[in-house]
């Protein structure tokens, strides 16, 4: 009767999994091993697999396009995780005050992440134009260095002076009085528009011509297309990461700050002591699935390849690698090498995740 | 009662003797064209016979979708072959050879330089329904308004440069020509040196003539008479000269389109690319797409004669009035069209002779079947000399490296 | 420190908290505010960008709307029709007594790409006849050093007798070189010739089609090829069908999975667990090339028996690939680990099967999960790119919104039109904003609640 019982339970467990595991089976397991076996063929759709040992492997070490689609998508996956993370980290902690509209910032801010990465590729590709808004934008901020440098100057004037003011009056002040400065500042602003108004400060003529999509240069090692990737992706994902952020910052309970405060520690030293520690499983969240996602990369080479747009050598991933062997344009298709090359892309993922948690943030709280 | 079994008969004659013939090719501006020419001009000439034809644009990677509805059965009985990817597909078997069924006096109807593109291993494989090669287009405002005599057919490399140098002279913002590092382009004046992308073992040298070319060609913007099309924010020359960024360019017909929504008043003239003043000659490529034959056609005789429809004088004629693209058949050579005046029929038959004796040495833009890998290596030194990153003997030593490294694979 | 003082340093300090949210503010929306300008100009890629053009400026909007209601009755979307006409007024200044020889047509222009070139649409320059230009006031003027006179002309565009229905009337009006452009009823699109020729896409545009000209574009050249119908609007709805058929079957088949991993006990659970867990991290392009094949099969043939010779270029390929994701059971599945086991063993005293149980009593108390796997599966769906870009390849029409938006782009970008390519992005945001601003708070909480259970 008991045994009865036990192979009832299973086979609804069975039933209420059956949906799961066709498409597990089906549409994972099987396609798993079966890239694992094509890796091991010569594959052109045309002809029956033939099988070719480890040849495709060795192929792909030896094709300079592999070799820089996969340094492109190691740079591309570490330099936005970290971008992401810390930004988004950063966001959070400013918007995690019990503050009057407060909600409505923050659904402005996800505003990025609603909009789907088609859509935001099209906007990138606008943006990252010779004569787009970035470079304007560059532009703009280069020409008014001189207003710049003369607010920068008359905020350093105005806050002295209130400084000296309130010490004479025997208040003692820290220089960058939150409060005074809410009077330097626009003071300084007015002052420099003043000055630009009157003609004394010149904007500079300058021009910043950057060609971030039609090239293979690169800046610190990683082309300026790629840049222009980095930027935009770490820009659309950072309010999603924010959410997370802001609900683990929820869960840290505000009596530790408190107390902390007593004890007169500094902000650096509540956030390396509390926060950070207090957040191990968010961020470790945030950190896997960021290397996770960006490592796959495909959509916006596509968009950001063709008529236009950036050449190839300059985004080309590994996700994107894997497809366009597969589907190459005008040739027999090389599933073998696709194959080998998909796996590898599995393998180095596992990998990374695994290197993370091993060595970066583990998702347990305090046992660092 | 006569009527009523008149229409009876017609009826059963068409459900039993109406052969369907699937046809595909890319989509975008095509569509018109093919649409419009199986209603006008095909399709009545084959209803007699009893052929229905349909037709199936592909949106989309249209070299992704054939190669993958060949191998997965379900492809067309004729389709468009791109010369760029011809052999790779005939590689593979799944085309049909249409020696069979074409005379040699029907083949000798088409231009001979296209009938070559699609022969491969001696037997052609598709029969070209049209094509383009590249010409100099120049803005006559900015001659005029330099003073600088337009370039014309007897322009060699040195005079041509000359009237660009003067173009960019008076004229400060304008550029002579907007160069972009790209075989596509390049290649021609490699050719006009007499050099060939493979000799007769198959490999490819980059020898002196080759360097001759090139060091022309990339040396224009060093010499004031050009710049590099991605330092004016186009990706290609028919962009600048849209934008009156720069006085000439180089492309085929195709700028017509582009030009007719991008600067509609824009006043253009066409003449052929100048000539290497060495070896008095010019080069020039033919980009040609054909209709070719399914393999695993279950009708090849009705899909043939919807291929001969196609390509018919009557086809080409209809397709060449109204200025859509440039006809492969000999005949129309001098057809009235080419001499109407106006800025497209100009450009149109400028191209269209680019592929004759005026044409010079004349090459399929093919590659084996290497596709754009061969390209890569010659980009990248063009690249990186025009930029100034690389010398000219390092950049060619790369690139000989990396063709050698291609064709040993 | 006084109170005084204290509540000082509280008030600043919320201030440069709220200007600090501001700055975030601008950086976040900045640049879609900014992509959305641009779309409305002729040339988004203008330098300098400025916030001051001719699609912003009132004067032409009260022209616009004017020229459009003359033109055909609507001032909204414009266009011509036969017994109309319309009058347009320019002016130059020109240093000579004499007033400077101006040259007007209706051009024969037609678009060169996209599928603009592939509909025919009537000619304006075959039905319309133009009048002028005619001077109707010459007086002196100065033009920074320069002295001479301001020259204005009245052109008339007429309509007669019978004729179809006109969508655009462009114009183009040559000035000799030296002759400089003052002003006119309705600006000019773009300059061209150097600066010679004024050139009008449209005299009549209505205010729609002169404000939003880029989007009447998108809208009127993405057109099905078959039907004529708006491929925007149908590509918008093969996303939502998708999602919501993904959700649906998401919500049901993760719930069912992930109760029997939480409270059933069967033989291999752990390893089914950890396997999920392996499958969320191997990336889509490993297990890609088989499932194509496997589709283009008709699974295993299994289509066949339906008399389908193929599951690629369907729905049906495409949603029973995608039935049910690891995420969401795994999501499913720590949800139903923290609801107190208490609440089902009455139900299971009493005799109730587990698929009751779930259905009756578990699942209605989790609706905060159920949300957020709604929500997540939703925008996955939504942007979801790489499998139905290899799955859906023809016709156009079963394309999903980003699949379109990939062919507009490529369509567009070889002539670099890119006003149209913002236009066709931001048209395409519009539905999943309006969803956004319903359902704010789903969306942002979805996504803390679907991660973080855990």
């Amino acid at each position: 009767m008991r045994i009865k019982a036990r192979t009832l339970e299973a086979l609804y467990a069975l039933l209420l999994l059956l949906p799961f595991l066709f498409t597990l089976t089906v549409f994972f397991l099987y396609a798993f091993v079966r890239a694992l076996y094509f890796s091991f063929t010569d594959y052109d759709l045309f002809n029956p697999p033939r099988f070719v040992g480890l040849g495709n492997y060795l192929t792909l070490f030896r094709d300079p396009l592999f070799l820089t689609a996969l340094s492109h998508t190691l740079a591309y996956s570490f330099v936005v995780t970290a971008l992401q993370t810390a930004l988004a980290l950063l966001v959070a902690m400013a918007l995690n005050r019990p503050l009057k509209g407060i909600t409505f910032f923050r659904t402005l801010y996800y505003l990025p992440s609603v909009v789907s990465t088609a859509a935001a590729s099209l906007l990138l590709l606008w943006l990252f134009q010779r004569t787009g808004l970035v470079n304007q934008a560059l532009s703009l901020l280069l020409g008014h260095l001189p207003h710049l440098g003369a607010f920068a100057l008359l905020f350093l004037a105005f806050q002295t002076a209130q400084v000296l003011w309130e010490r004479r009056r025997g208040l003692t002040v820290p220089f960058f009085d939150p409060a005074l400065a809410l009077f330097s500042v626009p003071l300084a602003l007015l002052a420099a528009w003043g000055l630009g108004a009157a003609g004394i400060l010149e904007p500079w003529e300058v021009r910043v011509e950057i060609p971030w999509l039609p090239t293979t240069a690169r800046f610190l090692g990683i082309p300026y297309p790629l840049w222009a990737i980095i930027l935009m992706n770490t820009y659309t994902t950072i309010p999603t990461l924010m959410v997370l952020f802001l609900a683990g910052l929820k869960g840290i309970p505000r009596t530790l700050y408190e107390a902390a405060a007593l004890d007169g520690a500094t902000p650096w030293v509540m956030f390396t002591r509390i926060t950070l520690p207090l957040l191990r499983p968010v961020l470790f969240l945030v950190i896997t699935l960021g290397l996770i996602g960006t490592l796959q990369l495909f959509d916006q080479v596509l968009f950001v390849g063709g008529s236009g747009g950036a050449p190839l050598e300059a985004t080309i991933t590994l996700a994107y690698y894997v497809y366009g062997n597969v589907f190459p344009s005008g040739a027999t298709p090389r599933v073998g090498l696709a194959s080998a090359a998909a796996l590898f892309l599995a393998g180095l993922t596992l990998l990374i995740v695994l290197l993370q948690r091993r060595f970066g943030v583990s998702e347990r709280g305090w046992s660092a | 009662m006569k009527k009523a079994f008149l229409a009876l008969l017609v009826l059963l004659g068409l459900a039993s003797a109406q052969t369907q013939v699937r046809i595909s090719g890319w989509g975008g501006t095509d569509i018109a064209i093919v649409s419009g020419l199986l209603k006008e001009v095909v399709q009545p000439k084959l209803d007699k016979e009893g052929i229905r034809v349909v037709y199936e644009p592909i949106e989309g990677d249209y070299t992704q979708w054939l190669f993958n509805a060949l191998s997965a059965g379900t492809a067309p009985d004729l389709f468009y072959v791109d010369v760029f990817w011809s052999e790779s597909l005939f590689a593979t078997g799944r085309v049909a050879p249409l020696d069979p069924y074409f005379s040699k006096g029907e083949i000798a109807e088409f231009l001979p330089n296209l009938i070559q593109a699609f022969t491969y291993k001696g037997k052609l494989y598709g029969i070209p329904k049209d094509f383009n090669t590249l010409a100099l287009q120049y803005n006559t405002d900015l001659f005029d308004e330099a003073k600088v005599a337009y370039p014309n057919q007897q322009d060699t490399w040195e005079t041509f440069e000359a009237k660009l140098r003067q173009i960019q002279a008076k004229l400060k913002d304008v550029a002579g020509l907007c160069v972009v590092p790209d075989f596509a382009r390049f290649g021609a004046f490699a050719f006009a040196t007499g050099w060939k992308p493979f000799d007769e073992k198959g490999r490819t040298v980059l020898d002196q003539n080759f360097r001759r070319a090139f060091e022309w060609y990339t040396g224009l913007v060093k010499r004031g008479a050009a710049r590099v099309a991605q330092d004016l924010g186009e990706g290609w020359t028919g962009g600048c000269l849209g934008s009156e960024k720069a006085a000439t360019a180089l492309e085929g017909a195709w700028i017509a389109g582009f030009l007719r929504d991008k600067a509609p008043n824009l006043p253009y003239r066409t003449t052929f690319l100048p000539l290497d003043p060495v070896t008095k000659k010019r080069g020039n490529f033919i980009f040609t797409v054909s209709w070719s034959l399914n393999a695993a056609s279950k009708n090849k005789e009705a899909a043939v004669k919807v291929l001969k429809a196609l390509t018919s004088p009557e086809a080409q004629q209809w397709v060449l009035e109204r200025g859509l693209a440039i006809p492969s058949r000999k005949a129309l050579a001098n057809n009235p069209y080419f001499q109407r005046p106006g800025k497209e029929p100009e450009l149109n038959r400028v191209v269209f002779q680019g592929s004759l004796g005026q044409g010079g040495y004349v090459y399929p833009f093919k590659f084996l079947s290497y596709g754009g890998d061969w390209m890569r290596p010659i980009n990248e030194a063009l690249q990186a000399v025009m930029t100034g990153q690389k010398g000219v003997d390092q950049a060619l030593k790369e690139a000989q490296a990396a063709l050698d490294r291609l064709m040993r694979k | 420190m006084s109170p005084r003082e204290a509540a000082r340093r509280r008030w600043a300090r919320v201030a440069w908290i709220y200007g600090l949210l501001l700055t975030f503010g601008v950086f976040f929306v900045g640049p879609f505010l900014m992509g959305f300008l641009a779309s409305l100009k002729p040339d988004p890629l203008e330098w300098p960008f400025t916030l001051r053009f001719a699609q912003v400026s009132p004067k032409n909007w009260a022209a616009a709307w004017r020229l459009g209601r003359a033109g055909s009755g609507d001032p909204w979307l414009g266009g011509m029709r036969p017994g109309r006409e319309v009058v347009l007024e320019v002016a130059y200044f020109w240093p000579e007594d004499t007033p400077p020889p101006l040259e007007a047509a209706v051009p024969r222009r037609r678009p060169g790409a996209g599928m603009g070139a592939v509909f025919e649409t009537p000619y304006a320059a075959d039905h319309v006849r133009l009048l002028g230009p005619e001077l109707v006031e010459k007086a002196p003027a100065r033009l920074g050093e320069k002295e001479g006179y301001a020259y204005r002309f009245r052109l008339r565009v007429v309509y007669p007798g019978e004729g179809p229905f006109l969508e655009r009337v462009p114009l183009d009006l040559e000035a000799p070189r030296g002759a400089l452009y003052l002003g006119a009823t309705l600006d000019p699109t773009r300059f061209e010739r150097r600066g010679r020729v004024a050139s009008w896409d449209n005299v009549v545009p209505g205010f729609v089609g002169y404000v939003f000209h880029n989007y009447v574009r998108a809208f009127r050249e993405a057109r099905s090829l078959e039907t004529g119908e708006s491929l925007f609007l149908r590509w918008t709805l093969n996303s939502f069908f998708l999602a919501a058929v993904k959700v649906i079957t998401t919500l049901v088949f993760a719930s069912m999975a992930g109760y029997a991993l939480a409270r059933l006990r069967f033989p291999g659970r752990q390893a089914l667990f950890l396997f999920m867990l392996f499958s969320m991290m191997v990336p889509g392009q490993v297990t890609f090339i088989s499932n194509y094949l496997v589709l283009k099969d008709g699974i295993f043939g299994l289509s066949k028996l339906f008399g389908v010779e193929t599951l690629l270029n369907t729905y049906t390929g495409l949603i029973l690939s995608g039935l049910v994701g690891a995420g969401a059971v795994f999501i499913m599945r720590q949800f139903f680990e923290s609801i107190p086991r208490e609440v089902e063993e009455a139900a299971l005293i009493d005799g109730a099967t587990p698929w009751q149980t779930l259905f009756r009593i578990v699942l209605p108390m989790s609706t905060p999960a159920l949300g957020a796997v709604a929500i997540l599966t939703f925008q996955g769906t939504w942007n979801e790119f790489f499998w139905p870009f290899v799955v859906l390849t023809s016709p156009r029409e079963i394309y999903t919104l980003p699949l379109g938006l990939l062919s507009f782009r490529n369509a567009y970008g070889q002539v670099g039109d890119w006003g149209l390519i913002l236009a066709g992005g931001f048209f395409s945001m519009v539905p999943v904003l309006v969803l956004f601003a319903v359902f704010q708070r789903y969306f942002v909480e979805g996504v803390s609640v679907g991660a973080l259970k855990e």
